[in-house]
């Protein structure tokens, strides 16, 4: 292979190329030439290629063709689809793993107020407080003691505010109240959501826009209202009498960050709404009407508390609505609502009652 | 009277605070006389007893109406935003195991800008706000689309644009069936359209001869420069529409008009002409002149105080 690519470089060919590329060069015009220059540069390196491929070993043969074949498979979907099938196979072999911290739990299975244990508490970090030196002195009365320079908060305490808070939420819910969840710092989002859609409430999750409540109408003036029966089936025909309407309160708010949200407490507190909070050893306590001591930088300790809250809502909702099937009605009725007025087809028939009471009474009479 | 009775007890506080709960001994939290509602919390008088309630017992209908919130995002006062997003996000959890394409393999989308976002939305919506909703967006987009759920591309399709340029294909240009092939080409604001034919070398500018249209020797040779540079002058007829900005520009408009009209003829001879210069469009544009200066870059005569 040596001797034929020196042959190439060096030998007669080499003269015998050039002689006729001089030859080319005195008819083609100045463009020509440079193209034709390209081309044959690449031919060059194309001869000389193939040359050196003659020689070369071609073809490596398999190991063994039948067990070393790789697998016959058309697309991505049926990998994935035979990905599933083998998970579902063997999926069950192997050891028994023990029971064990699973985080999205805390999201998919929240727990309830009756399991709140100490244990659980501790588990979830959520009798660690801040530096000493950073302390409310008003958190006193929730502090255990002082572990590497930090307050430990006191475990029994913190259950105990927990499940009244747990029974605040759930009495409210039970009366037909807005409850709302706010967790505005990062990671606080889905527990929030979560918790709000267990207990029926609404959620805050990013930035509160100051006046919400002491300028609801600026500011949530155009988000739509709906009326609901007991059932919590909505009843159409009152959008022009909402929209005349002032914007919600909340009834009950729960806060899982008091520390950055301090306006929205505020704004609580003008309107005497309220408010539960996880107070940690450096918040103020008097910021909100029932506090939860525990370690709210810990995003387990949030989680578990919100858990805990949504799944009291959960319960008061639940309870409202068994009452409600039993003819008995737990909350106040929206005031000023006037029955919707029928069309005017419906007047000439000389019906006295609106559409909306028609639809409203066949829902009732599926539930009876 | 029987329907009296019940109907008033609905509406008692008595009743609702002497129920039997056992757990309301241990609550002890603030009583209030009445309970909760959704609308005004001024402390009112007892409502007026509803006698149109039906002959069960039951309350009437406005009696046992609520006002909610139609989403429980209410309270981020954009409810419809906030909705979305928290769909997409659940969409993606939902997927997120699928398969997906190799980093930079997904097929491209023009989703809605934030103007075009914020023409079909009626909540005030900022731009970092919407770039969460993008993001999502454009994970989802990632899903191997041979395993793409229906409901995933519905919920990606609202985002889209109407029209998506990325699914243009680019026409080839064509000699048509009198041997003309046009050409287009631009320069500062001039533009060129020229139609290259096989011929004796003519050239028509605007109905002009080249002379005629072009004063300056130095544009005449631009207008035809491709052709000079691959020797093909006396080889092609030149028919040319020129407009706009001036001389220079109409003329190297040209060079690019008459050298994509050639290449459609002879696409060989494309790289000779990207030697040449008459293949790339020149980008460069009168540049804007700032305060404080004469022109764009020129200062001022210097004074001493």
């Amino acid at each position: 292979m040596i001797i034929r690519q020196f042959t190439l470089r060096q030998g007669r060919c080499v003269i015998r190329r050039n002689a006729a590329r001089q030859w080319k060069r005195c008819l083609a015009s100045p463009a020509d030439s440079i193209h034709q220059s390209l081309q044959n540069q690449l031919q060059e390196t194309r001869a000389i290629e193939s040359e050196v491929n003659q020689y070369s070993i071609h073809h490596v043969q398999t190991i063994d063709a039948e067990t070393h074949a790789p697998v016959e498979t058309d697309s991505i979907a049926e990998d994935f689809q035979e990905l599933l099938r083998q998970q579902k196979v063997t999926g069950s072999l192997g050891t028994e793993v023990a029971k064990h911290y699973q985080p999205h739990t805390l999201i998919s299975n929240p727990p309830r107020p009756s399991d709140v244990t100490l244990e659980l508490l501790l588990a979830s970090q959520a009798h660690l407080g801040h530096n000493t030196s950073l302390w409310n002195p008003a958190n006193a009365r929730y502090i255990f003691g002082v572990h590497d320079g930090i307050h430990i908060i006191s475990l029994d305490v913190t259950a105990a505010y927990l499940r009244r808070a747990a029974k605040v939420v759930s009495a409210v819910a039970e009366r037909g109240g807005l409850i709302l969840f706010v967790g505005t710092r990062n990671g606080q989002d889905r527990c929030v959501v979560r918790a709000a859609g267990l207990a029926g409430g609404c959620h805050l999750f990013e930035r509160w826009t100051p006046g919400s409540i002491t300028n609801g109408l600026q500011i949530l003036g155009k988000c739509r209202l709906k009326v609901v029966n007991e059932f919590d089936e909505e009843i159409p025909g009152f959008d022009s009498q909402l929209a005349d309407r002032p914007p919600l309160k909340p009834d009950l708010v729960v806060c899982l960050n008091p520390l950055e949200n301090y306006i929205m407490l505020h704004e609580c507190g003008l309107n005497n709404i309220p408010t539960i909070g996880i107070i940690d050893t450096d918040a103020n306590p008097t910021w909100v009407t029932y506090p939860i001591p525990a370690n709210d930088d810990s995003l387990r300790c949030v989680q578990v508390i919100a858990g805990v809250l949504g799944r009291a809502g959960q319960e008061g909702q639940a309870a409202r609505r068994e009452a409600a099937a039993r003819n008995h009605i737990t909350y106040a009725p929206a005031e000023n609502l006037k029955a919707p007025q029928r069309d005017t087809r419906s007047k000439e028939n000389g019906d006295v009652h609106a559409d909306a009471l028609d639809a409203e009474a066949r829902q009732v009479s599926r539930h009876t | 009277m029987k329907g009296y009775e019940s109907l008033h007890s609905f509406y008692s506080p008595l009743r609702i605070s002497t129920r039997p709960i056992s757990r309301r001994r241990c609550f002890q939290g603030p009583r209030h006389t009445r309970p909760f509602s959704s609308s005004t919390r001024a402390a009112i008088a007892a409502p007026e007893i509803q006698f149109d309630g039906d002959a069960s017992g039951r309350a009437s209908l406005l009696q046992r109406a609520r006002i909610v919130p139609a989403s429980p995002s209410y309270f981020t006062a954009k409810p419809e935003f906030t909705d979305s997003l928290l769909n997409l996000q659940a969409l993606l959890r939902k997927y997120e195991a699928l398969p997906v394409l190799a980093p930079g393999h997904a097929p491209r989308v023009a989703w809605k800008t934030h103007a075009q976002f914020m023409l079909t939305s009626t909540e005030p919506v900022r731009v970092a706000r919407y770039s969460r909703i993008l993001k999502v967006l454009h994970r989802l987009n990632y899903i191997h689309p041979s395993l793409m759920p229906e409901e995933v591309a519905e919920a990606m399709q609202v985002y889209k644009r109407d029209v998506n340029p990325y699914d243009k294909v680019k026409q080839p240009v064509i000699i048509d069936q009198s041997g003309r092939a046009r050409g287009l080409g631009r320069r500062k604001t001039s533009s060129a359209v020229a139609w290259v034919v096989e011929g004796d070398g003519e050239v028509m500018v605007n109905g002009k001869s080249l002379s005629q249209a072009f004063g300056r020797i130095h544009d005449r040779e631009s207008a035809i420069w491709p052709l000079k540079v691959t020797d093909r002058v006396d080889r092609y007829n030149i028919w040319a529409l020129v407009k706009g900005g001036g001389t220079t520009g109409q003329a190297e408009a040209m060079t690019l008009a008459v050298a994509n009209g050639l290449m459609v003829h002879e696409p060989d001879l494309k790289p000779t002409l990207r030697r040449a210069g008459c293949v790339t469009r020149d980008a460069r544009m009168v540049e804007r002149k700032k305060h404080g200066k004469l022109k764009a870059r020129k200062m001022p005569a210097w004074v001493k105080r």
